[in-house]
């Protein structure tokens, strides 16, 4: 006999067929017995584990909900803290690009700045120069007796200014760089530049166009006064081009009280 | 009379009481209610048949509920209590089915 219908064939318990028969054998035995207070008893077990398994059931899944609400808030959380972080991030990617946009700019303006810097300090003599130009060799006459036949401050004084006015660019006077805050003076008998004495003869070079740079001097008021020089007093003075000149530097002191105006044109009081 | 009395008394003190099951026996309570209502519908039909006996109720009922338990705890204890609980789940739905079959054809005489 197969499992199933056998199942179904013994589906009541043949005790209750046993007895059943037992009884009907016996002489003592009912006809009929109604329920009685045991299996009211286990009735009642019964009911117990049925409210009870079906209340264990229901609890256990309100809580399951409550679980699952609990998980899908932290969900919920956790994608909001991951959005605002990716806001984060997308914040700082636009302020990387901006600050790198902006080094890019310093970096190209800091060239620009460089490069004029460069030439500034070219132009004010704080460093050093190389380029074609003249070289001038001035000295007191062979017998010089008195200042009248000597090199005098006044006499550099108008070379150098008539070298500007002829177009020089650099100026050195025995390796003395000529800045805008340098003074050629008489100091006691020697003559000072950049508050260094010199001797004679005195070595002007120049730097700027070889090939005017002659013309030109000779046409300034200082080229004159030099020509009546030699010719009345017998200073001597020679000029010869030279393709490549170096000028040195000049040691320009800090400024201490030139400040800058700033550019909303205030100045400091 | 009396059945119903007691089961009304059974769902009112399960309402009331709210026993907490031990964590340990949670497993085989649902097995143990399977097996017990295979009981009452069994002895629904003995009834009916004119055999039932309140002897043959109370140990029939104890009996299919320890068995039931005992068989899932064995499952547990073995590695397959899923299985063996589905199996025991079957096997008294078959019975359920079938003694409620009995029990229409007395009441309805179909």
């Amino acid at each position: 006999m197969g499992l199933l219908p056998y199942l179904t064939s013994h589906a009541l318990d043949e005790d209750y067929a046993v007895v059943a028969e037992r009884r009907a054998t016996e002489p003592e035995a009912r006809s009929r017995r109604p329920i009685g207070a045991a299996g009211a008893v286990a009735l009642a077990v019964f009911a117990v584990f049925t409210v009870t398994a079906a209340a264990q059931t229901s609890q256990n899944s309100s809580s399951e909900e409550h679980e699952r609400q609990a998980l899908i808030g932290q969900v919920k959380a956790r994608k909001a803290a991951l959005e605002s972080d990716r806001r984060t991030v997308a914040r700082l990617q636009a302020e990387t690009d901006r600050l790198e946009s902006g080094l890019l700019h310093n970096t190209a303006s800091s060239g620009g700045v460089l490069a004029e810097l460069n030439l500034l300090a070219l132009r004010s003599g704080t460093s050093p120069v190389h380029g074609p130009g003249v070289e001038i060799v001035v000295d007191d006459a062979p017998d010089a007796q008195s200042d009248r036949n000597k090199v005098l401050d006044r006499d550099l004084q108008a070379l150098v200014n008539g070298l500007w006015r002829a177009g020089a660019e650099a100026v050195s006077i025995n390796g003395e760089r000529l800045t805008n805050l340098s003074a050629i003076r008489h100091a006691g008998s020697a003559i000072t530049v950049n508050y260094t004495s010199l001797s004679r003869p005195y070595r002007i070079l120049a730097i700027g166009n070889r090939d005017t740079l002659p013309a030109q001097f000779a046409d300034t008021t200082g080229g004159q006064t030099w020509l009546d020089l030699q010719r009345q007093v017998g200073l001597r003075f020679r000029m010869s081009t030279q393709r490549s000149l170096r000028l040195p530097a000049a040691d320009v002191p800090d400024l201490r009280f030139a400040k800058t105006v700033t550019s909303e044109g205030k100045k400091p009081s | 009379m009396i059945a119903v009395l007691g089961l009304l008394l059974g769902v009112g003190l399960g309402l009331v009481l709210k026993p907490d099951v031990p964590i340990g026996f949670e497993p085989y309570l649902p097995i143990a209610v399977v097996a017990a209502l295979d009981a009452v519908f069994g002895a629904a039909r003995a009834y009916l048949d004119g055999i039932f006996d309140d002897k043959v109720f109370v140990v029939s009922f104890i009996s299919n509920v320890f068995i039931a338990a005992l068989i899932v705890f064995l499952g547990d204890k073995l590695g397959v209590g899923a299985q063996l609980s589905t199996g025991v789940i079957v096997v008294l739905g078959i019975r359920i089915f079938a003694n409620v079959a009995a029990i229409r054809r007395h009441l309805f005489h179909a």
